[in-house]
């Protein structure tokens, strides 16, 4: 199809589409672009294509849907904080297939075409479910990443007893919780040697830990599963490696998530593991730009190229795109492969930047209170933080992140870091 | 459209009283008074903090409403949104505590409120034509004014010292 055919057409076929802007997934990176762009660029035509049926939603909050605490209304993105803009038209269960660059025009598994003028891939990532483990197509098991999920989980917790819940890491938690909430037994099978691995070392959470042991949830470390049993009523019960079988009702699988670029082939969008993203959040391919979970970034400290699935993040570099993609030339700084709040059983916590330090050279303070923990890493020669855990007290956190995303010499103020009690003063006096 | 008022903060004004501190605690109790709210419980929490630097400098520190605000796009629950005068609000009914304004927040001026599990800041007193600290504030440190009003003084008041350094 040679360029422009598409909007001289405009009109006469149904199946055909134009927008100026064209934004691929209509979640976090998506729509905070579609709202940047709206910002910035008053009239122009911005369409958002999401393969969900739900519209736009805070993905973070499903698990409120499986406890019961939110419904589907409460967690809606358009006319929530700073998602306020108009005339963005968002189009749902709108999968994209394919994608021409040349012609500029992505085309949907339904056949439907939708010309555009500049384009953000936001596809996001979907959950890893390891081949490894048998019968994982049975009803009852669960990797919960969309609202669908969230209610598929909410119907079946109502007949489940007991959930065996596959990884240790943050998403998998909320969703015991979540379910520990609604009085189902869960057990956690976690192949690591402590939950949160990609968090924190093994040592640095035993107060998280400790703080899930004493809400109730039953943990097996160093497991993993082989197999999933079922009948027809759907999950009975989960076979370990260690021999072990837990009978159950229900099973979710938290291992992490791959990126959703398969829509790319053929496309010449380059693609190493997730999209490859400029410094200005562009993709290979002429006004092609890629943001959220599915795009390559870098690491603001190490420079490495990484990929990572936070909202946070994802947003953040969503509306450079979106900046990109309404003419205004922005840099993104790129984030940390970790960056995490939240709290869990009431331990509040925060892991940022370089928290692994088993290998490696690094300066490293840590102390513990009963109640509190925290870890601080810096360089090897002392003068710059490279990393933060706080377990218990989070205060002031964002300065702590601040310090190692500005790379700024602590010589000044590294009693107050290693002591936790930074403040922005410091900064300034 | 007017410009709206701002809350700024002169450092080498602040004497350390704490005033504000009370007085923005004091506001934001149930009963609005000194003898209510230190009977309350939960204790009613203060949105302004008076930090201190060595040798000797008291900080006050408040939410700044940042024009770009890092907490209100890095909200996971859509919490925290811009109001039509430009204060940046955390709307308590949507928050969860997932503390993720605490990361982001470079001035950490965002508390926890660990008895509601909520976040909150200074929400520059609605119900009131000055803000409770700065009326509060016997020494002219912290100041309620425009943008373009305060920038104004600022620089009349360098010039002055200029003009008086020169020997004029």
């Amino acid at each position: 199809m040679p360029p422009g055919s598409l909007s001289k057409r405009k009109g006469v076929d149904v199946n055909e589409h134009q927008s100026q802007y064209v934004i691929v997934g209509g979640s976090a990176a998506g729509m905070a672009a579609a709202h940047t762009i709206r910002a910035k660029d008053v009239r122009g035509t911005i369409t958002v294509l999401s393969e969900e049926p739900d519209v736009p939603y805070f993905r973070p909050l499903i698990p409120f849907l499986v406890s019961g605490q939110k419904q589907p209304e409460d967690m809606a993105l358009t006319g929530s904080g700073p998602y306020m803009g108009a005339d963005i038209a968002v189009k749902t269960g709108a999968r994209v297939a394919a994608c021409d660059p040349d012609s500029r025009s992505l085309t949907l598994e339904d056949g439907t075409c939708y010309g555009y003028e500049k384009v953000l891939f936001a596809t996001g990532s979907r959950p890893y479910v390891p081949p490894e483990i048998e019968g994982t197509g049975a009803e009852g098991v669960f990797a919960l990443r969309t609202l669908a999920d969230a209610r598929s989980m909410a119907a079946r917790a109502a007949r489940t007893a007991h959930a065996v819940m596959l990884g240790g890491g943050l998403l998998n938690l909320k969703a015991a919780f979540a379910l520990l909430e609604r009085g189902v037994k869960v057990t956690l099978v976690v192949y690591s040697p402590e939950v949160l691995s990609q968090l924190m070392d093994p040592e640095d959470a035993y107060l998280v830990r400790k703080a899930l042991d004493d809400a109730g949830l039953t943990i097996h470390t160093g497991a993993s599963a082989t197999a999933i049993q079922s009948d027809p009523s759907g999950v009975t019960g989960v076979a370990l490696d260690n021999g072990e079988e837990l009978a159950c009702q229900m099973v979710c699988i938290g291992k992490g998530v791959r990126p959703n670029v398969e829509f790319l082939q053929g496309s010449g969008v380059a693609v190493d593991g997730g999209i490859v993203a400029d410094r200005f959040t562009a993709a290979s391919r002429p006004d092609t730009y890629a943001a959220g979970d599915v795009a390559v970034t870098h690491d603001p400290i190490s420079g490495a190229p990484i990929m990572t699935a936070l909202w946070t993040n994802a947003v953040e570099m969503g509306r450079c795109a979106g900046m990109n993609m309404a003419g205004i030339k922005t840099a993104y700084t790129g984030t940390f492969g970790i960056l995490n709040a939240t709290q869990v059983a009431d331990e509040p916590f925060v892991a940022m930047g370089v928290v692994h330090t088993r290998s490696g050279d690094y300066e490293i303070h840590r102390r513990a209170t009963a109640t509190t923990f925290r870890k601080l890493v810096f360089d090897p020669g002392g003068n710059r933080l490279v990393g933060a855990v706080f377990v218990g007290d989070i205060r002031n956190a964002g300065l702590y992140r601040y310090v190692i995303r500005e790379r700024m010499d602590v010589t000044g103020f590294k009693p107050a870091i290693i002591d936790h009690t930074l403040h922005y003063g410091h900064f300034i006096c | 459209m007017s410009q709206p008022k701002e809350i700024f903060v002169r450092t080498d004004r602040c004497v350390g009283c704490r005033s504000c501190i009370t007085a923005c605690a004091v506001e934001h109790s149930a009963s609005k008074t000194l003898f209510g709210a230190i009977a309350e419980t939960p204790r009613p929490k203060s949105r302004v903090y008076v930090e201190w630097v060595a040798p000797d400098h008291k900080v006050p520190l408040v939410c700044r409403h940042c024009e770009d605000a890092p907490c209100m796009h890095a909200c996971i629950s859509g919490a925290i949104h811009r109001d039509a005068d430009g204060v940046v609000r955390t709307d308590a009914d949507k928050c969860i505590g997932c503390w993720t304004c605490v990361m982001v927040c470079p001035y950490g001026v965002i508390g926890r409120h660990l008895e509601e599990h909520k976040a909150y800041r200074c929400d520059r007193c609605p119900d009131r034509e000055i803000p409770a600290c700065v009326d509060a504030c016997p020494t002219g440190a912290l100041v309620y004014q425009t943008v373009p009003a305060y920038s104004g003084a600022a620089r009349q008041h360098a010039s002055r010292e200029l003009v008086q350094a020169e020997g004029g």
